[in-house]
């Protein structure tokens, strides 16, 4: 018989406090995923598009959009990574993501050339309804992200959810 | 090419920050896909998006962070740093909808001091800063704490 939520959450919570080693980034910050990252909302800014504009400011190079940093560290984004050091997969009754709260703190630019490394930490795992799914799951993680000399660049912490589709909620009873 | 740079001097409480807007179409969806690298179904695929329960794909939190992004750096300039950031996803801006004729969101991203203050040396201003559209009113309200230069 399959676990109910509730059951699936004893488990889930157990993982609270996993963490990973600092795991570098497949690539150091690179010119190009900048430029598409700014395409895509038509940010036509030259501190993260142009080397020769940088090169006269204080930066001296090409600085990353600040909400990006983290695309550079660790596993990345997509695909996922399979090869590189992860938190251990939280088990769900669903498998419907959508990423709620995400909260940054800053401590230095970020430029082309850093080799960014991140250590995640699962902070919290919980039940709490939405309109979607009354059992839906939500998943709490803090992440340090830090350059090639060691020094901490950010500090992130992001909570998301992972839910049913309507019809899982209703053939399992929860509708 | 000379970027307008603000000072913590001339910055007032209230004051808003400039914003743009930008439409939710499938080429901007396209381009979300490739700046953000996130392949998830549910941000470009109708029937994935509504078998989860949504009315149509929805722009992501890469793309959302993004917007921020540009709304933020643009204002403090090249001389100034984003020190903190808090974003809320609590209502969604959707691509148009082929079925029903539904255009997608025009997504307006705005902001407006809240504070100004010194620590440490430092010259800070605190905004708030948030997405809303046509459809929904604000869909993601968001806070920052912004570091800017000094006259002088």
């Amino acid at each position: 018989m399959a676990k109910t939520p509730e059951e699936m959450l004893v488990e889930a919570r157990k993982l609270i406090g996993a963490e990973t080693k600092p795991v570098q980034g497949r690539y150091p910050v690179e010119y190009d995923p900048i430029r598409r990252y700014c395409h895509m909302t038509d940010d036509i800014n030259p501190l993260f598009l142009d080397p020769e504009y940088a090169k006269k400011t204080k930066h001296r190079e090409v600085v990353c959009p600040p909400l990006m940093v983290a695309n550079f560290a660790g596993p990345g984004i997509w695909p996922p990574a399979t090869d590189l050091p992860a938190l251990p997969p939280v088990i769900t009754p669903g498998d419907r993501n959508i990423n709620l709260t995400t909260e940054y703190e800053f401590l230095k630019p970020v430029k082309v050339g850093d080799r960014l490394s991140v250590k995640s930490r699962i902070a919290d795992i919980y039940i709490k309804a939405i309109r979607l799914d009354p059992k839906a799951f939500w998943t709490e993680t803090e992440r340090i992200i830090t350059n090639q000399n060691g020094d901490v660049v950010a500090k992130t912490r992001n909570t998301g959810l992972r839910h049913r589709t309507p019809e899982q909620v209703k053939a399992a009873g929860d509708a | 090419m000379e970027r307008k740079q603000v000072y913590w001097d001339d910055v007032k409480v209230g004051q808003e920050i400039p914003g743009y807007t930008l439409k939710i179409d499938w080429t901007r969806q396209v381009k979300q896909v490739s700046g953000s690298q996130d392949f998830y179904a549910v941000h470009h695929d109708p029937d994935f998006a509504r078998a989860a329960g949504h009315p149509q794909p929805f722009v992501n939190t890469g793309f959302m962070q993004g917007c921020f992004s540009r709304l933020m750096t643009d204002w403090v300039g090249d001389e100034g740093f984003v020190r903190k950031f808090r974003m809320e996803m609590r209502k969604m801006n959707f691509v148009p909808n082929d079925k029903t004729g539904t255009p997608g969101d025009t997504m307006s991203m705005k902001g407006r001091v809240t504070e100004k203050y010194i620590k440490d040396g430092e010259h800070y201003v605190e905004a708030d800063v948030w997405a809303e559209n046509e459809r929904e009113g604000v869909t993601t309200p968001s806070k920052c704490t912004l570091i800017l230069p000094v006259r002088g």
